[in-house]
């Protein structure tokens, strides 16, 4: 799950570099007609459709779609190459594979991340405010940077009244351990595998304090999107019985062991993980797909990512939020 | 001569029990059975040897349960037990993923990848070292650019793999073979140059010319060095494994690595890591033997 | 002392024999210039001399003289920057199978045996496998090595590995073998044995040879006449007539002719003047005061 993020920025640049030799590439080979290609990942709301594929409900639903399991960049390097129809991203790294090239349409969310994401901060620090000229380890640009970022807003501080140390997020247990680094901001596992390499190591700040921060979905290839509009919307179907059967407490157990199978762990050790994703079936996505300020609204959130990612150099013009996401799947009835 | 190669796996064998087994030898940490009073520990979590102590104290002081705990080497070692149930579960166990592949499977997979990505880069960069190695003008129009291209990382080009291959092995194969061939050809030419140039030219007063030269003197002349450089190469084209599996879809022994070092799975880390050396070392070994039998003419056989 | 310009009535006989027959091989106004990182050097300038049929001629010359590159040259393993070389007549141009040669380190296929480095040469002139099979053993025969046919070179001693070489280049049939210091690194008696085994091929077919050497004992035993080269550039010295008679045996080293021929051949390369050396030379010969390494009382004359 380190890899749900984007990986460095180097590897993106360089990624955007060879696109238009991936371009050329894939403009040779003729998109392949049905079925669907989804490149999905390890992150608790992607592994959720391990659930719809085991029990077979995309045959039921009628749709011919195949997903095929992938390390996060890798995925997205295959979308980008227009190798998949969609993959399973987050809104931000939308909007970065979008300003290289790969335009998508988010067509329905899977969750927001619920505490999964959180600054860890060592035994003596009770809270965001007592990181003030202290240092504070975050990998640049990633969406850590930008929790911090949200924190320090809250009680009226800025980046600048802390020390940022630039760190690999799969290396913060080990640099939590350094005397001089006081907190970490990581994603699970290894926001966990932190706390458990420093004893008394406490999160301060959590993604579940500033619920949709980070939204995660299906984005889908803009012109697969439209001639395929009817399976997508079936795909979308699927979701909200995944939604249910991963909620109700009589089937969960069965959902936990499906997806703690897929990420080669047990299901004990998956359930934390999912504790800290908010799974959206497609009522709660409704309710986010509008426009608005602010996190709670799915535009709003990606409006703070685009303005994020440009303030940190991840690309050079404004993405066109809109462009990014269609509601009309979520809300079609 | 096998004996004596395994002999030399006992010491490192040895220090890792003697490690993981006698508490008093190292053993930083310790794993918390009860938690008692403190309010952070939990049943299982690896704590400082210093911090446990220190919170017993506290504990003590404030006339609160004592947290109870046993030594423990850190969760990056596990004991050679836990790898080797690690390994047989590996193999015995069915996966718990519906339609996943066995561990064997995913290690058939991997082999075929580096098979593959080694037969390619091999069916090209062999003939080309040796006409490289063979032909001044030849080395020297080619070789700079394949001495540039050899800096490239391999896993660099991944996205253009996949851009072009696809999503499922044609990209990893492209990476084993990206990450072998440029070295092949560099290697195999400077072996082929250091054929004894008198070994050509007595073929020429014998009247060989033309291609000749090539397959009957200088093939059969470096055919014991270039097996040798094979050798080393295949076991190079396995450090691009775990690269090339990152890429496209997720497979293979090395993704399982990778992902169960994620999760700090490191008893089922090792035992993949074992058995890829078991493969690497005992394929060597084989070939190794394959190559006395083949060259019984070698007379720098014994050194390897 | 007699002087190795006289000679017996029969030696002199046998000469006229020697230059009555045709001339395999002939070397016109040979140069040879090198262009190095420092310049040009001249290795070779204006050689000439014909070699007779049947006739053993030895080169011999002091280092730098530029023998191992005439050899190379009429090997045809490296171009000439002036005149000719002509065998039969003919000149060369590159390697030829009318051109046998044997190197100073034998340079055997060491992935062939015995067998398969003396079939080499039958089968790249297009022979079948059988017939080249045959052509071999026979040639093993001459040199007396058929009970190593399957052995491998590394598992012989220097002097066979020469002999294998030999058979190598004798089975095409070359009109004339080119030997680069053949023998120069095989102890003194293997290198005896050899020599009078060379003898005996030599007395035994129809076959000229070239032979290069330092070794001035051996040009003298083996050869009919023996070209003398001096050095920067190498030149032409002298062709010397030699006028010990044949057959050869190890006991004629102490007769008069040959070691009146040796003693000439010793003033050509080693001149009295060249021995004292340079100045500077001699006077570091001369210095009385070394020091010691020893206690002076551990006197050892």
């Amino acid at each position: 799950m380190t890899s749900r993020r984007t990986p460095n920025l180097m590897r993106r640049w360089l990624t955007q570099a060879l696109l238009p030799l991936a371009a050329m590439a894939c403009s040779l080979g003729a998109q392949a007609a049905p079925p669907l290609k989804v490149g999905y990942s390890d992150w608790p709301g992607w592994v959720a459709w391990q659930v719809a594929i085991d029990k077979g409900w995309f045959k039921e639903a009628g749709v011919d779609v195949k997903f095929e399991w992938f390390d996060y960049s890798a995925s997205m390097d295959a979308f980008a190459a227009g190798k998949i129809d969609a993959v399973t991203m987050t809104n931000g790294d939308a909007l970065v594979t979008g300003a290289g090239g790969a335009k998508s349409v988010m067509i329905v969310l899977t969750d927001y991340s619920n505490g999964n994401d959180m600054i860890v901060a060592k035994a003596g620090i009770k809270s965001v405010a007592d990181l003030k000229g202290k240092k504070v380890a975050v990998e640049q640009g990633l969406v850590e940077h930008l929790l911090l970022e949200n924190a320090l807003k809250k009680v009226g501080m800025k980046d600048t009244d802390v020390t940022l140390v630039n760190a690999k997020t799969n290396e913060m247990p080990q640099v939590l351990t350094a005397k001089d680094v006081v907190a970490v901001g990581a994603w699970q596992p290894v926001s966990g595998e932190a706390m458990k390499a420093v004893p008394g190591s406490h999160p301060i700040y959590t993604s579940a304090d500033e619920p949709g921060l980070i939204y995660d979905g299906v984005a889908v290839n803009p012109a697969s999107a439209k001639a395929r509009r009817a399976d997508w919307l079936k795909l979308v179907k699927v979701w909200d019985k995944v939604v249910a059967y991963i909620d109700d407490p009589k089937t969960q157990p069965d959902a936990v062991k499906i997806m703690a199978a897929r990420s080669g762990i047990t299901p004990a050790e998956y359930l934390p993980l999912l504790k800290g994703t908010k799974l959206l079936s497609l009522a709660a996505g409704s309710k986010v797909y509008v426009k608005g300020e602010g996190f709670t609204s799915l535009y709003g959130s990606t409006k703070i990512v685009d303005g994020f990612n440009l303030k940190e150099g991840v690309y050079k013009a404004p993405q066109n939020v809109d462009s990014y996401l269609d509601p009309s799947f979520t809300n079609a009835k | 001569m096998i004996a004596r190669k395994l002999g030399s796996f006992l010491l490192p064998l040895l220090v890792w029990s003697l490690v993981s087994y006698l508490p008093f030898i190292w053993h930083p940490k310790v794993q918390v059975e009860a938690p008692g009073g403190v309010d952070y520990f939990l049943p299982g979590m690896l704590v400082d040897r210093e911090e446990f102590a220190q919170q017993s104290a506290d504990m003590r002081q404030q006339g609160l349960a004592l947290p109870t705990g046993v030594p423990a080497n850190p969760i990056y070692l596990p004991a050679p037990h836990q790898v080797a149930k690690a390994l047989y579960t590996a193999f015995t166990t069915e996966p718990e993923q519906k339609d996943a592949p066995w561990l064997h499977e995913s290690l058939w997979q991997s082999i075929q990848i580096i098979l593959w990505g080694f037969l390619l880069s091999s069916a090209i960069g062999v003939p080309l070292g040796i006409v490289c190695g063979t032909y001044q003008s030849v080395g020297r129009l080619s070789e700079p650019f394949i001495e540039f291209f050899r800096y490239l990382p391999a896993p660099a080009f991944g996205a253009l793999a996949v851009a072009v291959l696809g999503i499922y092995d044609g990209p990893k194969i492209a990476i084993i073979v990206i990450g072998t061939f440029f070295q092949q050809v560099l290697i195999i030419a400077n072996t082929t140059r250091k054929l004894e140039a008198t070994l050509i030219e007595a073929a020429r007063t014998l009247g060989t010319r033309g291609v000749r030269l090539i397959t009957r003197v200088v093939l059969p002349g470096i055919l014991p060095d270039l097996y040798r450089d094979q050798r080393i190469l295949l076991g190079w084209a396995w450090t691009y494994l775990i690269v090339a599996e990152l890429i496209g879809t997720s497979s293979g022994i090395t993704f399982f690595i990778t992902q169960q070092a994620r999760y700090q799975h490191f008893e089922n880390v090792y035992a993949a890591m074992l058995i890829i050396g078991v493969i690497g070392f005992g394929s060597d070994l084989l070939l190794g033997r394959l190559g006395h039998f083949l060259f019984p003419w070698d007379r720098t056989r014994d050194r390897t | 002392m007699t002087d190795h310009l006289q000679q017996t009535p029969e030696v002199k006989e046998r000469f006229a024999q020697i230059y009555e027959r045709e001339a395999i091989l002939e070397v016109q106004h040979l140069g040879k210039r090198y262009v190095t990182a420092k310049g040009e050097t001249e290795a070779l300038r204006d050689i000439n001399f014909r070699v007779h049929r049947r006739e053993l001629v030895c080169v011999i010359g002091p280092s730098g003289c530029g023998k191992s590159t005439l050899i190379r040259i009429l090997a045809g393993l490296e171009s000439l920057s002036s005149g000719a070389v002509l065998v039969d007549g003919k000149p060369v141009s590159g390697p030829g199978r009318d051109r046998g040669m044997v190197f100073q380190g034998y340079s055997l296929f060491p992935w062939l045996t015995v067998k398969g480095n003396v079939m080499f040469g039958p089968e790249m002139s297009g022979h079948p496998h059988n017939i080249a099979d045959g052509m071999a053993r026979q040639w093993l025969e001459l040199v007396g090595l058929t009970k190593f046919a399957d052995a491998y070179p590394h598992e012989l001693s220097g002097g066979m590995r020469q002999r294998v070489a030999i058979a190598r280049a004798l089975v095409n049939e070359p009109r004339i073998l080119l030997m680069d210091e053949p023998f120069g690194a095989l102890d003194a008696q293997t290198r005896a044995k050899m020599q009078s085994h060379l003898l005996d091929i030599w007395k035994n077919l129809d076959i000229t040879i070239l032979f290069i050497t330092h070794d001035l004992d051996e040009a003298i035993y083996l050869a009919d006449r023996i070209l003398v080269l001096k050095a920067h550039p190498g030149e032409v010295q002298e062709l010397i007539e030699v006028p010990v008679p044949r057959p050869r045996t190890p006991g004629q080293s102490m007769t008069a002719e040959f070691r009146a021929t040796r003693a000439h051949l010793e003033s050509l390369i080693h001149p009295p003047e060249v021995e004292a050396g340079t100045p500077e030379e001699a006077a570091v010969l001369g210095q009385s005061h070394m020091i010691r390494f020893t206690n002076v009382t551990d006197n050892v004359e």
